[in-house]
């Protein structure tokens, strides 16, 4: 059975104005359809890659996937359990959130700047009760940071003291302290310079091996996803419109869109088109 | 500190420049100096810039917005959105070019034809236009004076990938029809490949390459370039298995860059003189000691 199954996922954002102020107008109730009936799935240890335009809804995806909004209609299984079901049990339901983290857009945005990093990987340790020695918070905390290319000095530094290539190693840092099983990358290195992109890459490839990691990886950048991905889902306004391992979909693309994402993007390959 | 040292570069007529580097690089800097908008603390300490045979490193108010105009980054933030495009566009004319009022709005209206605006838009406000919309107002109203050099800082960073292929279709097809040069500032070496003629490639404010861009991309000179071309991600089903190649390190802080090339602690191939002296550039193409075959350093 695959890790990660999403089933006729749908969500619905109402935008609709409140309801007294609908009856004066007489306006209808405004909706927006941001994610319709898609369905996709991830075997463990793969990489699936949601790519798409701004407002195509993979973000929103994204939320549901780690439970943080329910989904309006459909179904996710991570690991075969549903985190949504009004069934589950409680302490399913924490070690679901256990396994689930997440990588964010900006390491500018994402770390505490008045945090030490020490204290930035020692919270999901606590917030899970992961370890109770303060001596074998340390320990695992300077795991982490050599994990991902940092060293056990950089503990007692605060945020900005770090380049950003640095802090997104951070933050991956903090999310494997949980020891997950997925991780939701959602443009992971759009804030950063190329050649810091590659390093971060990188490493998520190499953790990937090393942990058996699962990552559910959002892009709006095909040539980004083209050495991530052993599988890609095109999202155009909430729909997935077409679906293909990387061979497929870059050699033979189906969807009219996929083909417009695909001579839009700026390939460095195509240097020689110019006269 | 400094931000750009001793970078000399020609921009000719009708020709789009690529400039490229890493954050930090001083690529906006430079874009900022030639339009003289360089501030207290920091100066112009050395080095001329000459535009239509005049210096204007000390006076450039005489050129810019009117000869010389830039094009930034997020449309939404170099928009005013209390007033309407329409206004917006006849002022900045009746600023630069003697016009009354209808001549001025006639020309307006002819602006946002050429920039793939219908005119009946010619009274909204930016709010009701998509990003790629308003950096096509920008774009109109940086050519409304009829500039010789347009300077563009990282144009379509903000916008949708299907979006970038427009504005930057745009920018190429103005540059052609107007004969205006445009100075392409960005950090994507895709966009330097489809947009640009010649492009140059700084590190820590110094000119590492510059060059016909197919030469450039094709065969890099600069081992900062090379690197640069080896770590931008392809389109290609086969790179899947294979790790993307990566330069060591990050580009040194200004306060921090060391004696000697800038670049020769991250580079694999330094020699003992990259350490001791800083390269100038050689072969009128790159600032490498590699090239310099003719003292019998290789």
């Amino acid at each position: 059975m695959s890790f990660l199954l999403v089933n006729q996922l749908s969500r619905i954002f109402d935008l609709s104005e409140p309801w007294i102020l609908r009856k004066i107008k007489g306006q209808q109730k405004k909706l927006l359809k941001a994610v319709d009936k898609v369905n996709f799935s991830i075997e463990r240890g793969q990489t699936y890659a949601l790519v798409g335009e701004s407002g195509s809804g993979k973000s929103t995806i994204a939320m549901m996937v780690a439970g943080l909004i329910k989904p309006s209609s459909g179904f996710i299984t991570i690991d075969g359990y549903n985190f949504f079901s009004p069934t589950i049990e409680n302490n399913i339901k924490s070690s679901l959130r256990k396994s689930v983290q997440m990588i964010f857009q900006s390491p500018y945005a994402s770390l505490n700047p008045r945090w030490r990093v020490g204290d930035v990987l020692k919270e999901p340790i606590k917030a899970f009760n992961l370890i109770e020695s303060e001596n074998g918070q340390k320990r695992r905390v300077c795991e982490l940071l050599e994990q991902v290319g940092l060293s056990e000095r950089d503990i007692n530094k605060f945020p900005h003291e770090f380049s950003g290539g640095q802090r997104q190693r951070i933050c991956i840092a903090r999310s494997l302290a949980s020891e997950p099983k997925l991780i939701i990358c959602d443009e992971p290195t759009s804030a950063l310079d190329v050649s810091v992109q590659a390093q971060v890459l990188n490493l998520l490839k190499d953790l990937q091996k090393q942990f058996s990691l699962t990552y559910l990886f959002i892009s709006h950048d095909l040539a980004v996803v083209s050495t991530m991905a052993n599988r890609i889902g095109v999202l155009k306004q909430g729909i997935l419109v077409e679906e293909a391992s990387p061979n497929k979909l870059f050699e033979k693309p189906e969807h009219d869109y996929t083909k417009m994402l695909l001579t839009a993007a700026p390939d460095i390959k195509n240097v020689s088109k110019i006269p | 500190m400094k931000a750009l040292d001793n970078l000399s570069f020609n921009v000719y007529p009708g020709e789009i420049l690529g400039l490229v580097g890493e954050s930090g690089a001083g690529k906006s800097m430079t874009g900022l100096a030639i339009l003289g908008l360089i501030e207290a603390p920091l100066s112009i300490s050395r080095g001329k810039i000459i535009f239509n045979r005049q210096r204007i490193e000390q006076n450039a108010n005489a050129v810019r917005g009117s000869k010389i105009s830039m094009i930034f980054q997020d449309p939404l933030v170099s928009l005013n959105p209390l007033r309407t495009i329409g206004e917006q566009l006849v002022e900045t004319i009746r600023t630069h070019i003697k016009f009354g009022r209808k001549e001025a709005i006639e020309y307006a209206k002819s602006l946002l034809e050429e920039v793939g605006i219908e005119q009946e838009r010619f009274d909204a406000y930016p709010h009701t236009f998509s990003g790629g919309m308003r950096q096509r107002v920008v774009i109109a109203l940086a050519l409304a004076p009829k500039p010789s050099l347009v300077i563009a800082d990282e144009p379509t960073t903000a916008l949708d990938v299907s979006v970038q292929a427009q504005i930057l279709e745009l920018l190429k097809k103005l540059c052609r029809e107007r004969e205006t040069s445009i100075i392409l500032i960005t950090h994507d070496m895709g966009v330097i490949a489809e947009t640009t003629d010649r492009v140059a490639v700084l590190y820590s404010g110094t000119l590492a390459e510059i060059g016909r861009t197919v030469e450039v991309l094709n065969n890099p000179q600069h081992p900062y370039t090379k690197g640069l071309i080896e770590a931008t991600p392809r389109i290609d089903a086969n790179s899947l298995n294979s790790k993307l190649y990566q330069i060591p390190g990050v580009m040194p802080d200004l306060k921090e860059i060391p004696v000697g090339c800038p670049f020769h602690k991250r580079c694999p191939q330094y020699i003992k003189k990259c350490v001791e002296i800083k390269p100038p550039l050689l072969n009128e193409r790159a600032a490498c000691w590699l090239l310099d075959t003719e003292n019998g350093i290789l």
